[in-house]
């Protein structure tokens, strides 16, 4: 019962986002600029450079990028829409429904990411085909990386849901996004591969929780191992569940110092 | 509709901006400072970039980082001054153009020059602090005159996208896709682009003239180009105001009452 609660609000959403196609198009055109950008500049480097970089070609690079941009951009603004919520008070509409905030948040917006994310994945692949062509991948990796991409996107949601809440007391939803954001293009490894960090900040970089939304993903997706897939699965989980964790109680915090004064 | 009663508005817009920063003084520096760290971070990505990588087609990181002072100042400029060009879309759709229109002041001017974005400060207090940093005494006049370039092919792009609101209806999302694009696109070594993408960067999306050009000419000028450039912004400017202006006779007004507080 309560999972059919929470399913269908997913499916509502994705519905919801059916509908506008059109700006559905325009980001993932977007998505496509950002693309293209980057096959230049590493088309260039490996021109000049090597072959091979830190265990990239240019085939796994592009495609690498591919899946980075598909997997942090496809949640959208999610930080200034529970910061807009918590800070106007409308989150008090949400305290008489018969669910939990964060779960009705997370089911809508995971329908419709996983929406975007297919579709910018799709514009993606299609211009890496088109520019390096395409990368090996053995069969059986394919659930694990699609399992362990669910999971980025997951951890990606509790991270900006732990941050919208925050908004409550830092008033500025939109400056929060910004350095979240920020702080996943580059020691995340949306930008490029941590790999090409100086090594302290490589070996920094990957042991923070950012570099599971979107370097470790990614790095699997186009370099397989199963080690290495076993260690960042059971690490996402942790890290969901630690920010879970954050997320929840600072939640908890805020709701009890809502004030609600009649209708 | 003189010069004079013009710059006497924007004094006044000026000075609501101004009384509303100090209004909401934490808010101003958090977003001050939060979009001079979102400008830092992704330098930082470009010093990590030119560390492993140290030169792109003849671009270094010296480049790289005059590149971003012009970016974020020519940016900054056009959101503190003319920063309501991100509502031109949702104005024409929803048909509140009206206010504007109905008063004896040029109307895009108006429209431009009514709102302003703090987030902008940041940029240029980050813009200005890199270029400090990083030109020398004898750059700044030509990089000073390439910002006033730059700001103006941002503005007038964002004016020609705004614009396509007249056109298509409600074009926000469009508009918002084209501008981040632009934003994208001039964020980058102008080096890594050839061929089709060089002349598209130079025409319909000018990215190559916000950045790439008055870089390339701040380590090596020449006449020739730096024509072609001022060329092109008066040509940009130009158009902006005729698509805006030809746009406004297809306009509809809402005949929305609504009070501005």
């Amino acid at each position: 019962m309560e999972l059919a609660k929470y399913s269908a609000l997913a499916r509502i959403s994705i519905g919801n986002n059916l509908v506008y196609v059109k700006d559905f198009f325009m980001s993932s055109l977007f998505i496509g600029i950002i693309l293209f950008i980057f096959i230049q500049l590493w088309t260039v480097v490996y021109g000049t450079e090597a072959e091979v970089i830190e265990g990239f070609t240019l085939g796994m690079m592009i495609w690498y990028l591919v899946l980075t941009e598909s997997i942090v951009t496809s949640p959208g603004r999610l930080i200034e829409d529970i910061g807009a919520e918590v800070q106007s008070g409308t989150i008090a509409q949400h305290l008489l429904k018969p669910y939990h905030y964060l779960l009705f948040k997370y089911v809508t917006t995971m329908g419709s990411t996983v929406l975007r994310f297919v579709m910018t994945f799709i514009i993606g692949a299609l211009l890496a085909f088109f520019f390096v062509g395409g990368i090996k991948v053995t069969l059986w990796s394919v659930p694990i990386i699609i399992l362990s991409l669910f999971l980025a996107l997951t951890l990606h949601y509790a991270f900006m849901a732990a941050i919208g809440v925050m908004a409550f007391w830092l008033e500025d939803a939109e400056s929060l996004y910004l350095l979240y954001q920020k702080t996943i293009f580059v020691f995340g490894g949306m930008f490029m591969p941590l790999d090409i960090f100086p090594a302290w900040l490589e070996s920094v970089s990957k042991a923070l929780p950012f570099s599971y939304v979107a370097y470790y993903p990614a790095h699997l997706a186009v370099r397989f191992d199963v080690n290495e897939a076993i260690s960042v699965v059971g690490m996402q989980i942790v890290w969901i569940s630690v920010l879970s964790v954050i997320a929840w109680a600072l939640y908890r915090f805020c709701v009890k110092r809502i004030t609600i004064n009649g209708g | 509709m003189g010069f004079i009663s013009h710059i006497k508005l924007f004094k006044e817009y000026l000075k609501i901006a101004v009384a509303t920063a100090l209004e909401y003084r934490a808010n101003f520096v958090i977003q001050v400072l939060a979009m001079a760290f979102n400008d830092a971070f992704l330098l930082v990505f470009w010093f990590l970039f030119f560390d492993r990588f140290k030169l792109i087609n003849g671009w270094a990181l010296e480049e790289l980082m005059i590149l971003y002072a012009l970016l974020t100042l020519a940016y900054g400029i056009a959101g503190v001054f003319f920063g309501n060009r991100s509502q031109i879309p949702k104005l024409i759709a929803e048909g509140k153009l009206d206010f504007y229109l109905n008063l004896p002041k040029e109307e895009l001017f108006h429209i431009l020059i009514s709102k302003s974005s703090s987030f902008a400060v940041g940029d240029i207090v980050f813009g200005l602090l890199l270029g400090a940093y990083v030109l020398t005494l004898s750059q700044w006049p030509l990089f000073l005159l390439f910002v006033v370039i730059s700001t103006s092919f941002v503005v007038s792009f964002g004016v020609l996208v705004g614009s396509l609101g007249f056109y298509f209806g409600n074009a926000e999302e469009t508009a918002r896709t084209l501008w981040m694009g632009m934003i994208s696109l001039s964020s980058n070594p102008f080096s890594i682009f050839k061929g089709g993408a060089r002349i598209i960067l130079l025409t319909l999306i000018p990215a190559g003239f916000v950045t790439g050009i008055p870089v390339e000419l701040l380590k090596n000028f020449t006449w020739s180009w730096f024509g072609i450039l001022v060329g092109a912004a008066v040509i940009f400017l130009l158009l902006s105001i005729i698509i805006f202006r030809r746009g406004l006779r297809r306009y509809e007004s809402g005949s929305m009452m609504t009070a501005r507080i």
